[in-house]
């Protein structure tokens, strides 16, 4: 990720806010895609392509849970744990999930392919338990089987994220 | 039953989701007849329709949009709040995936009757398809010359600007919202001043919940005494419940105010409880507020009657637990998520949301000593009331109540040594 590619990037919505403060998280975002988190050099990158110094650049990335300060796997899996998930088996859902990937838990697999998180509130209650993958759509609500069959389908489906994280 | 779709259009037309199929579904009547009035007539309608603010506090919408300034010699901003994060609450969502365009009708009313050129709807990081339904909606609009250089009009120009969060329950507090906004750590702001005075870029801003803008092109078109009229005088209009936890038939049901009691909701809309259970608990408005016990099932769901029962109608966001549940437990995975999402900048929320989820913890756990519950009590009231916005209050709310209503259970889970780990509800038919 280069300084031109972010401002060829930020160039068409740059004129949509008085201040250019309010690029940095989308900038931000588009940088997170190219390795799915944010090491010390992209937020340099950013932080030139932005006009503000990188120390104030991951002070804001840090604030959020969707910017990613570590290494995550190129699909990021967020379980739903708040009190309605919780209720239909939310965290017997991370918990199995945890297995069959082998993390055990929160954690990114050995392969790189996939880091488990729990997530707070997903906004989709009705469908709990529910899961994301990156921020794709809320899925549920989930069985085992169901949460097996969708990680053989990611398994055996290598295609980037749909949506960005 | 008293359902009435008016939010929910898409619930009552097909392909409202299209530009075509909002259009013939009545879409853009109520932008039209806005854009014959003056602004201050629109203000005024607003005004009259009684309604009030939907993503929690319940504040008078047009008496909010009466409080910014005509004279500041600045830019006026309009900002959707479509940071839907209250746990059990998942109504916008339906609103932006399967009813765009009215949500987009809505803030353009705003805008037209606050005199804004340029509105921005802020939307969670989390909501990835739904950033996308609603990008495309914008699009469809830019195109069709409904968003634009004459979008009011010729040469009166209007539109609208999708910024995304990144993940953070803050964030839904409107100046905090704006912080993230501007491009900052989302934490919020000490008031006075106000957003209306000064807002986003230091500007006159109104800032609305999605489901509160999405209410105005019905009320523009149809009227604001029609609207007046719908349920009590105080709490005017319809609203949508999410219903989830324990119940049959989760969902969200818009109903009209005052007229559906909580068992109705609870026990018809969404279906009831497994045979043989009871309920609990209910965090009738989001977690962030004092629950209610099965003696208080007939209260009719409107802000008054709520309020008279100790709670608050809040986002609308009904949790539901059955007596399969411990609400030791519910209390602990609730003051987790506060701690979690606490933003650091006032103390005693920063540390008290912690030592809530430490002793509901060590409860939950088997570590629970019998002063612990004297510890939780000694901390409510030093944590509510004494911060920036209403996270901290928020925490509290649930966690209090429940101490209040079920003490008995927290003694046992401290005598037992933790609690018991229940049969989750499961997937039904799974």
């Amino acid at each position: 990720m280069t300084v031109h590619e972010i401002q060829e990037f930020l160039a068409p919505i740059r004129h949509e806010f008085p201040d250019s403060r309010s690029l940095i998280l989308p900038a931000l975002r588009f940088a997170q895609e190219e390795r799915g988190w944010l090491p010390p050099e992209t937020m340099a990158v950013v932080a030139e392509a932005t006009g503000y110094s990188q120390a104030y650049v991951e002070s804001v990335a840090s604030f959020y849970d969707r910017f990613y300060m570590e290494p995550v796997g190129s699909r990021v899996i967020s379980v739903c744990t708040t009190l309605s998930c919780m209720l239909r088996g939310s965290d017997e859902l991370l918990a199995h999930i945890g297995d069959r990937l082998g993390t055990g838990g929160e954690g990114t697999t050995d392969d790189g392919r996939f880091t488990l998180q729990r997530a707070e509130c997903l906004g989709a209650c009705d469908r709990a338990p529910c899961l994301q993958i990156d921020s794709g759509d809320q899925l549920g609500p989930l069985t085992h089987d169901d949460a097996d069959a969708l990680l053989d389908e990611l398994r055996t489906r290598d295609v980037p994220s749909r949506y960005d994280r | 039953m008293p359902i009435l779709n008016s939010v929910y259009r898409h619930r009552e037309f097909q392909d409202v989701a299209t530009l075509g199929g909002y259009e013939r579904a009545g879409g853009w009547n109520g932008l039209k007849a806005t854009l014959e009035m003056t602004p201050d007539d629109a203000l005024y309608a607003f005004h009259r329709s009684g309604l009030r603010g939907r993503g929690g506090a319940g504040f008078p919408m047009g008496r909010k949009a009466s409080f910014l300034p005509k004279d500041s010699g600045k830019q006026t901003y309009v900002v959707c709040n479509a940071d839907e994060s209250e746990p059990g609450t998942f109504k916008d969502r339906e609103i932006i995936e399967k009813n765009p365009f009215q949500l987009i009708e809505g803030v353009a009313i705003a805008s037209y009757a606050v005199g804004c050129e340029r509105a921005y709807i802020y939307i969670r990081g989390e909501y990835g398809k739904q950033t996308e339904v609603l990008a495309g909606a914008i699009t469809a609009c830019r195109e069709s010359g409904r968003l634009g250089p004459d979008a009011f009009g010729p040469g009166v120009p209007f539109d609208i600007t999708l910024y995304r969060g990144a993940g953070a329950y803050i964030c839904g507090e409107e100046t905090a919202l704006l912080e993230s906004l501007e491009g900052k750590r989302g934490q919020p702001r000490l008031k006075p001043p106000f957003p209306a005075v000064a807002g986003l870029y230091g500007s006159p801003t109104l800032i609305n919940n999605v489901e509160t803008l999405a209410a105005l092109p019905p009320i523009m078109h149809r009227g604001a005494d029609w609207y007046a009229a719908l349920g009590p005088e105080k709490s005017p209009g319809t609203k949508v419940f999410s219903v989830s936890g324990h119940v049959l038939n989760p969902g969200n049901f818009e109903i009209v105010m005052g007229e559906t009691t909580l068992r109705e909701l609870i026990f018809d809309m969404a279906g009831g409880l497994r045979e043989g259970r009871e309920m609990k608990a209910c965090w009738p408005g989001g977690s962030s507020v004092p629950i209610l016990t099965k003696d208080h099932l007939d209260v009719a769901i409107d802000y008054e009657s709520l309020n008279e029962v100790g709670t608050f109608l809040g986002s609308g966001g009904c949790i539901v637990m059955d007596d399969s549940g411990c609400i030791v437990r519910a209390s602990w995975r609730l003051a987790h998520f506060y701690r979690h999402e606490s933003c650091g900048k006032c103390t005693p929320c920063r540390e008290g949301t912690g030592w809530l989820e430490k002793i509901l913890g060590r409860m939950v756990h088997g570590d629970g000593r019998m002063e612990d519950i004297e510890m939780l009590e000694s901390l409510f009231g030093r944590i509510s009331g004494r911060t920036l916005c209403a996270l901290a209050d928020g925490a509290v709310a649930p966690v209090q109540s429940a101490l209040e209503y079920f003490r008995d259970d927290f003694v046992a889970a401290i005598e037992n040594g933790g609690c018991p780990v229940p049969e989750p509800m499961g997937v039904i038919g799974g």
